[in-house]
């Protein structure tokens, strides 16, 4: 026989929910505990966690009714999305001031989750403007930007088929950084512009862990150390699996250094 | 003329950027403008710094203060967390370069025969991987001052002018 869920288990199943799409999507740790605190207050209970990068555990209180449950989430391997974040952070607002119901979370929190993300020609496009974009920062002329514009845009296509592989995601960054970098090292080994080593260093900038190297500070300023120190390692692995495609292109090419 | 030009182009290039990577991490499209246009008028603090002879260093910190700043009315307006496009518009900034001119520099060490050539390597990665951690830091702090200084959590009902009062 089936039992029927319980109102605290659904409340603790949602803020779990919540925390971890958060988690997945790059928000700080800062960010998820006020997030939760808001939903919670709202569900009226008391919520305490231990936010980690691929776990949460979690007790919820009800304080009237003196009941208390705990439970673990697990989570998946994360990719940034900060459409969840905003919209999580709205609704947390939302929910606090007009007192919503569960129902009323839960169906936000579908709504949020199924959102698109931009078109896959638009974020390629855009993305490999970005690495030219770097490129021009850096000096180089219109040939090298070209270039960078082209490695950019084959290193995320190769990046974007490896993570929908399910391959281990540092192997999604070297895959990516390493396709990216041969198109690169073409410019280097027919001396394309004006500065072509330059194309080969800016193509693989798209890579670089941006959000998880800022969280990992702000993380350490706000007092969640462990978090902090987790994604710097997180961060630095990534750096490492750019650095080795980079290395490896260069070697297959003979290029000595950037 | 030319330094106005030089500028022009890299304000341009650093919004572009900017933008780009908002449209990578999924930024809602009501706030994509603003994250690009900050990330250019953080180009546009950075550079003139560094031509003039300030540390990388500082002038990321700078810029990345600029951003932090801005972005709590900005937050307002949209009404979304601030580092919806705070993020976007520093990371163009963030030191990918010299991370990986470190790691390449650790690498080519296991390949160094001379001695001279160990130190050279050496001097490379301590200098590339330090110039990375405290540019990394500056940014961050950078852009969380406004919530460090008002010592609150969130920037909902902080705005400019209580800013200042709290400073004073």
């Amino acid at each position: 026989m089936q039992k029927e869920i319980s109102k605290i288990e659904r409340a603790a199943g949602l803020l779990l929910k919540i925390s971890a799409m958060l988690m997945i999507a790059g928000a700080n740790t800062t960010r998820i505990f006020l997030s939760l605190y808001r939903f919670s207050a709202a569900l009226g209970y008391k919520a305490h966690a231990l936010i980690t990068h691929r776990a949460i555990i979690m007790t919820i209180t009800d304080e009237l009714n003196n009941e208390s449950l705990t439970k673990v989430k697990r989570i998946p391997p994360h990719g940034v999305n900060f459409r969840i974040i905003s919209g999580l952070s709205r609704a947390s607002w939302a929910a606090l001031n007009e007192k919503w119901s569960v129902d009323q979370v839960e169906a936000e929190v579908t709504r949020l989750r199924n959102l698109p993300h931009y078109p896959r020609i638009l974020i390629l496009i855009s993305v490999s403007l970005a690495g030219s974009g770097f490129c021009n920062i850096f000096g180089g002329d219109w040939l090298n930007m070209l270039m960078a514009f082209i490695a950019t845009f084959m290193g995320l296509f190769v990046r974007q088929e490896a993570v929908k592989m399910k391959f281990n995601q540092y192997i999604c960054v070297f895959l990516g950084s390493f396709s990216a970098s041969i198109v690169a090292s073409f410019s280097v080994m027919y001396d394309i512009g004006l500065k072509p080593e330059l194309s080969l260093a800016t193509s693989v900038l798209f890579l670089v862990p941006g959000v998880p190297l800022i969280n990992s500070f702000t993380d350490t300023i706000d007092g969640n150390l462990i978090n902090g120190i987790v994604r710097f390692a997180h961060g630095t692995m990534i750096v490492l699996a750019i650095a080795l495609g980079l290395f490896s292109a260069m070697m297959l090419f003979q290029l000595r250094t950037v | 003329m030319e330094t106005f030009y030089n500028l022009a182009e890299r304000f341009i290039w650093s919004g572009i950027a900017a933008a780009g990577f908002g449209i990578l991490f999924n930024v809602p499209s009501r706030s994509l403008f603003s994250a690009g246009l900050l990330g250019a008028f953080a180009g546009l603090i950075k550079f003139p710094m560094i031509m003039s002879g300030v540390n990388i260093i500082l002038a990321s910190l700078a810029a990345a203060t600029f951003v932090g700043f801005i972005s709590v009315p900005l937050a307002h307006r949209v009404h979304t967390p601030p580092f919806v496009f705070s993020i976007p518009a520093i990371i163009p900034m963030i030191p990918g370069y010299f991370a990986y001119k470190m790691i390449l520099g650790l690498f080519n060490l296991t390949v160094a025969s001379s001695l001279s050539e160990n130190a050279d390597l050496m001097f490379s990665v301590f200098n590339n991987g330090l110039k990375m951690i405290f540019i990394l830091f500056s940014i961050s702090i950078g852009v969380s001052l406004p919530m460090l200084i008002s010592r609150r959590q969130t920037v909902k009902n902080l705005s400019i002018k209580k800013l200042k009062k709290i400073i004073q």
